[in-house]
């Protein structure tokens, strides 16, 4: 629900007291789910100020059993909290709060294996309807990985389909550059955010989170004012693979928060996808290995919309039906030495048996035309030049 | 009885004149020193007086004023020694005042009489205005250094006096056995592989600009910019003077040929202070390591560990080859012409080239790359990743070719550049580049794309065309730059730092 502004401790919806609780340190989605199944909000605050958060009901259980330390921790973060104040700071924002059940919250998740009790949200609702999918992946990526992320963000916002993500660097902050690129009239972008939603988390990401917001939906389970806690992101990535169909890693190592948010969609039954990268740099491992257990390969947003069996635009696989145009004999030698990973001028020359000073000439025309991008002082494979758009 | 004397005093490089005038009457014994002198001046009083009575001279028992004039500068260091004691002896009669007529002593006395050597012999003895200069015979190399006088070299007081009295003549010691040459600089032959990096490396020496070796652990940055030196042709004369001087009056040691003649190589650890860099430490505002370096080599290994202000003082020296040192006591201009090499990992772990491979967290990177970026960043012209060299480079293979060939054509280069009236290619005004550094059709068209992609500024353009030039002087090649050249330089220019692909 909306809240209104102003509201004395005692005219507060259940959902306000919901909400001072989803930012105690330590209330993780599982105690804070239990609180809204088993508990009045308002008592379970109370009971939290008196210092009695271990003898709630429903957080006895063997896995995140809450002991005298957290209760203490609990008391102390309450006593300095004013939950009319908070409130009224979450309608000040135009943040639209609603909890499990309750009308405004979204219903992707109302049925989920551990739906979050609260959800904060900056945008409209109906941006939750229709297709979604998750774009994720490493945020140290290549410049060939984001590239491939943005183009495919672009294109499954352009076929209508919600690109979800959680505004991390890297991949994640690529694919919805893509997706706010490709227009007002496409689906929006829907991000996932682990701290609160005001707070932007990379702080450089600021303005993404705001052209998210204007063009799409933004999402958390944190109250305002939340810092993002190490803990709330990986609780954040299970809320990535509940509302997406399907989860398209770009790239990854072989650990990390994008294999946490397939495990999740896994267990959640959804698809995962897979970009094949290539064998050797660790940028890829992840996805490989995903690939090598069954994930569908991913080349662009053709391959992820037949493996959600939508309808494909005519327009978008033009790039492949065109072809690039060709490389000469010393650039496909350039751009094949590449293949395993960004390499210096140095190891350009032992690979190709070219002077230095030819191989400088060949590499600036190559960047020129967009085979090849510059990282620092390595050089990388890029997408190749734009072909098959208008 | 009144007596003067010359001698000299040190600031910064330059020595100062400075006469030493004793006045000695009756009156209270006493002794006096005035004339702006500082604290090691003022203990002249005790070692002048122990000198001489262990040399079994007089003490007069009378007032006694020393005046160092002209009074207004500060007079520094225990050189003044010899020249007091001199005067004391001239004014009290025990030596003619026609014995010192043109002559200048320089040297600090011990307590047993022997004279002994101050730093910054070169520039006291060039402020020397006599004809004949009295030095401690240590320092006799050095005073010939000059060229423009006397040099009588002395060990004790004894000889001093005996020599003015006419009772035996100047000594002669004999030469002090010349210190063992130091080993010859590492040779390039050793390093194996890295073509971007040498070839870096040889227009460094051959055009002035200023080089980033960047890339991580292990990969041999240390030891291509130890190689740099020697590379370098031999300082020209003014230089070498300059040199020097500068290492004189640091009192560093001389080479053994006396002159400071081959480039030299400071290496300053990032734990340095500003003014162990910078100079001006002491009274005597004696220079720095940028000075140190004037005409040589700067290396600045971890660059991005060096204090951030330490770094912002370097772009002054860069932009006008003077250090201009300003203490509450004076102020000086310490000259400071270097060509910098610094060497760096591109982010704290080193691996930031290669994704999934850095191990560094978002924030220190961040750091990192700003502590680097910027202005000082902009003052290379050079910037290459040395990437560690491959096993079968390391235990195979033929050796590099040898530092002499690169040498040589590093001496034609600075030969071509010198007939364009610079020193060296990164010396040439951006008005004359136009003239100097024609480009053909093929080189505008590289240039123009690398400017569209946003790659280049206006400055950065002029710097590239300059070491366009530099590698065509080096290839003996005539006529404008082809692609090829300024492609080159545009290679040998990369960002040092990693910029996040996709923030």
């Amino acid at each position: 629900m909306n809240p209104p502004a102003g509201a004395s401790p005692s005219s507060l919806p259940p959902v306000a007291w919901l909400t001072a609780l989803a930012g105690l340190p330590g209330m993780g989605p599982r105690r804070l789910l239990a609180i809204h199944l088993l508990h009045e909000p308002a008592v379970a605050w109370h009971r939290i100020v008196a210092g009695e958060g271990d003898r709630l009901d429903g957080l006895a259980g063997r896995r995140g059993r809450v002991t005298d330390d957290v209760a203490r921790a609990w008391r102390r973060a309450a006593a300095v909290v004013d939950v009319s104040a908070l409130w009224a700071a979450h309608a000040r924002a135009g943040v639209h709060v609603a909890r499990l059940g309750e009308g405004g919250y979204p219903s992707a998740l109302a049925h989920d294996l551990e739906p979050p009790a609260v959800v904060f949200r900056l945008g409209p609702l109906a941006m939750l309807e229709g297709p979604r999918v998750a774009v994720v992946g490493t945020r140290r990526c290549s410049r060939l990985g984001a590239e491939l992320a943005q183009r495919l963000g672009r294109e499954l916002s352009e076929a209508g389909v919600h690109v979800v993500s959680g505004l991390a660097l890297g991949i994640d902050a690529a694919a919805h550059r893509g997706a706010l690129g490709a227009g007002a009239s496409a689906a929006g972008p829907i991000g996932v955010v682990a701290s609160g939603l005001d707070v932007a988390y990379p702080a450089r990401n600021r303005r993404l989170w705001d052209a998210v917001v204007e063009q799409g939906a933004l999402l958390s389970e944190s109250p305002l004012g939340q810092r993002p806690d190490a803990w709330r992101f990986p609780a954040r990535n299970r809320i990535i693979a509940a509302l997406a169909e399907a989860v398209v890693v770009v790239e990854s190592g072989d650990r990390g928060g994008s294999m946490y948010t397939v495990d999740e969609a896994l267990a959640r039954d959804r698809a995962v996808l897979a970009v094949p990268g290539p064998v050797g740099p660790a940028v890829a491992e992840g996805t490989n290995r995903l690939l090598v257990e069954g994930a569908t390969p991913v080349r662009d947003a053709v391959d992820v919309l037949c493996a959600l069996g939508r309808p494909v635009p005519a327009r978008t696989r033009s790039g492949h039906a065109t072809g690039p145009p060709a490389l000469d004999a010393r650039g496909r030698a350039i751009v094949a030495a590449l293949d395993h990973g960004p390499r210096t001028l140095d190891d350009l020359v032992d690979h190709t048996g070219l002077t230095l000073g030819a191989v400088a000439l060949a590499v600036e025309v190559l960047v020129a035309e967009g085979w090849l991008a510059r990282r620092g002082a390595h050089l990388e494979r890029a997408a190749g030049p734009e072909v098959g758009r208008p | 009885m009144f007596a003067t004397g010359p001698s000299a005093t040190v600031l910064g490089v330059e020595g100062r004149s400075v006469t030493v005038e004793v006045h000695v009457s009756s009156g209270l014994p006493g002794f006096t020193v005035v004339g702006l002198p500082d604290a090691s001046v003022r203990e002249a009083r005790d070692r002048v007086r122990a000198a001489l009575l262990s040399s079994k001279l007089p003490w007069p028992l009378r007032r006694v004023t020393v005046n160092l004039a002209p009074s207004g500068i500060r007079k520094v260091g225990s050189g003044l020694d010899l020249a007091i004691a001199v005067g004391l002896m001239v004014a009290s009669g025990e030596v003619e005042p026609a014995a010192v007529n043109g002559v200048g002593f320089i040297g600090e006395l011990g307590l047993d009489g022997s004279v002994r050597p101050v730093a910054g012999t070169v520039p006291l003895v060039d402020a020397l205005a006599s004809e004949v200069a009295v030095v401690p015979a240590p320092s006799a190399h050095e005073a010939r250094l000059v060229g423009r006088h006397r040099v009588r070299p002395v060990g004790h007081l004894v000889e001093v006096f005996g020599a003015l009295k006419g009772e035996a003549p100047w000594p002669d010691p004999p030469e002090p056995p010349a210190p063992p040459s130091p080993p010859p600089p590492p040779d390039l032959a050793d390093v194996r592989g890295q073509p971007a990096a040498r070839r870096a490396l040889e227009v460094a020496a051959a055009g002035g600009h200023h080089l980033l070796l960047s890339g991580p652990p292990g990969g041999g940055k240390t030891m291509l910019a130890t190689r740099l030196a020697g590379l370098l042709p031999p300082l020209a004369p003014e230089m070498a003077a300059l040199a020097t001087r500068v290492h004189s009056a640091a009192g560093v040691a001389l080479p053994p040929g006396g002159m400071v003649v081959d480039p030299p190589f400071r290496a300053p650890h990032h734990s340095s202070t500003m003014v162990a860099l910078v100079g001006g430490g002491t009274a005597t505002m004696r220079p720095g390591e940028l000075s140190l370096a004037t005409g040589g080599v700067l290396f600045l290994d971890e660059l991005g560990e060096f204090s951030p202000s330490v770094l912002d003082a370097l772009r002054q020296p860069l932009e006008d080859g003077i250090v201009r040192v300003a203490r509450a006591r004076a102020s000086v201009d310490l000259p400071a012409r270097f060509l910098l090499v610094a060497a760096t990992n591109p982010c704290p772990c080193g691996w930031a080239g290669e994704p999934a491979r850095c191990r560094c967290s978002e924030a220190s990177r961040h750091r990192y790359r700003r502590r680097l970026s910027g202005p000082l960043l902009d003052r290379f012209d050079l910037r290459v990743e040395v990437a560690r060299p491959a096993v079968g480079d390391l235990l195979g293979g033929e050796g590099g070719e040898p530092s002499a060939a690169v040498a040589a054509r590093v001496a034609a280069a600075r030969a071509r550049a010198r007939q364009r009236g610079v020193e060296h290619n990164s010396a040439i005004p951006a008005a004359d580049l136009v003239a100097l550094a024609p480009l053909d059709a093929s080189a505008v068209r590289v240039l123009e794309a690398s400017l569209q992609q946003g790659r280049l500024t206006a400055r950065g353009m002029g710097r590239v065309r300059r070491v366009a030039l530099t590698l065509a002087d080096l290839e003996g090649h005539e006529g404008a730059l082809t692609a090829e050249h300024v492609a080159l330089a545009l290679g040998l220019r990369a960002e040092p730092v990693l910029q996040d692909a996709a923030a």
